[in-house]
């Protein structure tokens, strides 16, 4: 048996898949979605799920929702009357732990292994927040899954189609839009994108700010408004009615926004709410953050150079997309070829119950084994596209026991037998089975030994389900390390399918002496795709503590840094010091930042000028292009200056929101920036042409001049694209081949020995540099290649990248 | 700028761990034989079989991981990238001194 759950921003859900069969596991109360909801009272009584959701609106003090938006943040969640306080995760781990409880009364034990699954544009630390919470909720292995693989696994595991399809994930909190392709039977995620702040909350929030304009028009008092603390509670009230009078009109075309007392007027008169609203009300609030949902799928689209037309299927996920208005929008621009007969409130957790069986990751706590019998390990895909994959098994025998020499595999329904297949002299075995398509497969292996007599087996059964099989999760963005000239080694590329681990060399720029508790080396992981370090995000840093130092460390050092991304995202970091003999190791954690609204308005700020920058520049230029972000940034900025005012209001969750839209307009910037600086970006580009084109035609091997020809190729393309990442990456390739044409010219030695000359001013040690400067000089004289070479060596130490550039590589210590 | 010398060994270390070499295949090998190839070397290593752990290369034995098989899998699962490690494992075969020849030690 194998379990899914999806941990949702509302509400959460558990299924199970036996091999044949995916299953929704009701609640206690009977029903299929948990609220993601704890409540805990004075008395410190805990209540989670429908129950705690009771209280939600009555009683918002001792009453928490809605947390997922917050994992990886250090935001501590107050339940006043017990005042007890609690980590987004930690109260995750109470709405894991009572849907766990839930699938024990079903399947009579407690599920020790699950999959999870999470948006996919979560970044690192809220992965590992959601690892946290399954650990915390007493599960021994948790696997992530990013939820629109888990909804096209659901919805695609038994179709035989092939081609793209779009996911449209838009769940309570975030909107994910993912585009997959199958095919071969692969399933593989080709890219996504999203808006963390995008959800049916939304939605919520436009029908609720309505209603309190239409009360207050009514009433002839002053609107609630989500900036004044003192009125949370009566908006609370007022948003579950708005929440309810939604999925009304998901099937009616008008309702009532109904809620009794909702506050009380100056003269202590309760106030009640009772107002007509229509579908079509509801459908011209919401339009324009479905137009936003849009202009999500279609720049995922063009990102791929795909019209809507390519898309063959798309499939809805979240309760949202039940809205009819949204479905025949979204669906519209898809020519309407929407996947039916999916209940969008379930496929997360099925997909995500059906991924557990493709890892092998089975839910039943580990039984005693069988008393008797030779073990045998056996490994094999538990679902697979293949019709003739390969198992692999090996004996583990005890002390006594006799290695069997061949084996068989036959399935159970007669249809395939392996014939014998012979046991290596380590007691493994490969064998290739025939799978019946769109079932499950059931396997028994025989033995026997040397004198041809069966060997008793502990557990020899195993199963294959045939259907699709599922790529493993890519990386959403690519992660390296910041070098102290402001430029970045990439260690894993956007895409690198999870686990991944690399080691690469670094060469530190600065002596950390033994001991000193002031002297650090600095090691920046940093995500994200641009090529100039600063422009990425610091998601962690790997510190060489001079504190924990044995011995000097001197500038020059080899650091050997190991990253390892485990497939949920979780990132461990190490740098060895094979010259110093030491290893440091440290769990990258780095948390998603919870500013405070005066930080946030500081920052606001700081994008406002930077906008206004961007614009002056804009303008000067007369881009169309740059005009369009432009308007777009002005609308990020009316939105995050909204939020800022929600957020002095008290409101944790719309200063998470201003921080993320400042990022993303951050973002926006960068990209418009890279615009404005095409023409240097192409005069930079023509110049490396030129220069390694002069020593590649002279010096380059073969091999190096087609390589050459092939990047020219990519240049041109980039240029004709004016794709800005494609130039770099292409431009990056030039470079690195007339480095290594460049090389191999005997006069290189004194030509970059001429450069070290006219720059002693920007070494680290200028003093030390001039020596250095004056012994080559006597070298070179003599025309000592060798010699000559060692000073370039001892000087390239002195040249780690200018101050200002360590400064924006976030202080690396590393080259 | 980057230290020369880490940045070259770096960018043998990637030469080294292509693709083509990690699964042992032909640069022509199909989709089928690649993703066959991958699922049973995963295998092979779940099950500890030792020869699986390591792989020949122009510059002798190298360490297999599961790891380094899946991301070898998932770059020759996109033709582009696929496209760049044929040219580059054509290349190595060229430059490079040929590798020892090398019994499989993984079972047939």
């Amino acid at each position: 048996m194998h379990v899914g759950i999806d941990l949702g921003t509302t509400n959460s859900v558990l299924a199970t898949f036996d091999g044949d069969t995916m299953t929704v596991v009701p609640n206690a109360q009977g029903e299929v979605l948990t609220p993601s909801v704890v409540r805990i009272d004075g008395r410190g009584s805990e209540l989670v799920g429908r129950r705690a959701f009771r209280f939600l609106e009555t009683d918002p003090g001792n009453t928490r929702g809605e947390f997922k938006r917050l994992m990886g943040t250090e935001e501590r969640l107050r339940f006043e009357a017990s005042g007890r306080s609690f980590l987004p995760e930690e109260l995750s781990a109470k709405v894991l732990a009572s849907l766990l409880a839930d699938a024990e009364a079903v399947l009579g034990y407690r599920p020790a292994a699950a999959v999870v699954s999470t948006p996919a544009l979560f970044e690192l630390p809220q992965n590992h927040a959601t690892m946290k919470a399954g650990q915390l909720a007493g599960l021994a292995e948790v696997t992530l899954i990013p939820e629109p693989i888990a909804s096209a696994i659901a919805a695609g595991w038994r179709v035989e189609a092939e081609g793209v399809w779009l996911v449209y994930d838009l769940g309570g909190g975030t909107l994910d839009v993912s585009l997959l392709e199958t095919r071969d039977g692969w399933l593989r995620v080709v890219d996504h994108g999203g808006d963390n702040f995008l959800g049916g909350k939304d939605f919520d929030n436009a029908l609720t700010d309505w209603a309190a304009a239409r009360l207050a028009a009514e009433t002839g008092l002053p609107p609630l408004s989500r900036t004044n603390p003192s009125h949370r509670r009566p908006l609370s009230k007022l948003k579950a009615a708005c929440e309810q009078a939604k999925i009304d009109l998901s099937r009616l075309e008008r309702t009532s926004i109904v809620c009794a007392e909702v506050f009380s007027d100056p003269q202590g008169n309760p106030v009640d709410a009772d107002l007509p609203v229509t579908r079509a009300d509801l459908e011209g609030l919401v339009l324009p953050l479905v137009e936003r949902s849009l202009d999500v799928c279609r720049s995922v689209l063009e990102k791929n150079r795909l019209g809507p037309d390519a898309v063959g299927r798309v499939v809805f996920v979240g309760g949202p997309t039940l809205m009819p208005a949204l479905r025949q929008r979204v669906g519209g621009l898809f020519g309407g070829r929407v996947a039916e007969g999916i209940d969008p409130m379930t496929i997360v957790a099925r997909g995500a119950a059906l991924y557990a069986a493709t890892v092998g990751l089975a839910a039943r706590p580990a039984a005693p084994a069988a008393p008797t019998g030779l073990v045998v390990r056996m490994e094999h895909p538990a679902v697979m596209a293949d019709t003739e994959p390969f198992v692999v098994g090996r004996f583990l025998p005890e002390r006594g026991e006799e290695l069997p020499v061949r084996v068989r595999i036959a399935r159970e329904d007669g249809g395939f037998e392996s014939g014998d297949v012979e046991v290596s002299g380590e007691g493994a075995f490969v064998v290739q089975v025939r799978l019946e398509r769109h079932r499950q497969n059931r396997f028994r292996l025989s033995a026997w030994g040397a004198r041809g007599r069966e060997v008793e087996l502990r557990s020899p059964e195993l199963a294959i389900v045939h259907g699709v099989s599922i790529a493993d999760p890519p990386l959403a963005r690519s992660v390296g390390v910041a070098r102290s000239d402001n430029t970045v080694l990439v260690y894993f590329e956007k895409g690198t399918p999870l686990p991944a681990r690399r080691t690469a060399i670094h060469k530190t720029v600065q002596r950390v002496p033994a001991g000193s508790a002031e002297d650090a080396l600095a090691i920046p992981v940093i995500q994200g795709e641009f090529s100039r370090a600063h422009l990425n995000r610091l998601i962690g840093s790997l510190k060489i503590e001079g504190g924990r130092l044995k011995r000097n460390l001197p500038a020059g050092s080899r650091v050997e840094v190991t990253l390892q991304l485990d497939r949920s995202g979780q990132l461990h970091a190490r740098a060895d010091l094979p010259e110093a003999g030491e290893s440091f190791e440290d769990v990258v954690h780095v948390l998603v930042p919870t500013a405070s609204p005066e930080v946030l308005e500081k920052e606001l700020e700081a994008t406002q000028q930077r906008v206004a920058e961007v614009r002056r520049r804009g303008f000067s230029s007369g881009r169309p292009a740059l005009v369009r972000t432009m308007k777009g940034a002005a609308d990020l900025l009316a939105e995050a200056r909204a939020g800022l005012e929600a957020a002095r209001g008290g409101d944790a969750d719309a200063a998470a929101r201003v921080h993320r839209l400042l990022l993303d307009l951050d973002g926006a910037l960068d990209q418009t920036e890279t615009e404005l600086d095409w023409p240097t970006l192409e005069s930079e580009a023509g110049d490396e042409i030129e220069n390694a084109l002069s020593w590649i035609s002279a010096h380059g091997t073969p091999a190096e001049q087609q390589l050459c020809e092939s990047a020219l190729a990519g240049v041109a393309e980039a240029r004709q694209n004016r794709d800005a990442a494609a130039l770099d990456r292409e431009v990056r390739v030039l470079r690195s081949l007339r480095h290594a044409a460049f090389v191999r010219d005997p006069q290189s030695v004194f030509l970059v020995f001429d450069w070290y000359q006219g720059r002693a001013a920007e070494a680290t040690d200028p003093r030390q540099a001039q020596a250095l400067i004056e012994q080559g000089r006597k070298i070179a004289k003599k025309g000592d290649q060798a010699a000559l070479r060692q000073v370039n060596r001892q000087l390239d130490e002195l040249f780690p990248g200018s101050a200002a550039d360590r400064r924006r590589s976030f202080g690396s210590g590393v080259r | 700028m980057a230290d020369p010398g880490a940045e070259c060994e770096n960018h043998l270390q990637r030469h080294l761990a292509n693709p083509f070499l990690v699964l042992e295949l032909v640069p022509n090998a199909s989709r089928d034989e690649l993703e066959r190839q991958g699922a049973k070397l995963l295998a092979l290593l779940a099950a500890g079989v030792g020869g699986a752990a390591s792989y020949s290369t122009p510059l002798g034995l190298r360490e297999r991981t599961s790891e380094m098989v899946r991301a070898a899998l998932a770059e020759l699962r996109d033709p582009a990238r696929r496209l760049l490690h044929e040219w580059w494992s054509r290349g190595l075969a060229g430059q490079l001194p040929a590798a020892a020849p090398r019994r499989s030690p993984l079972p047939e």
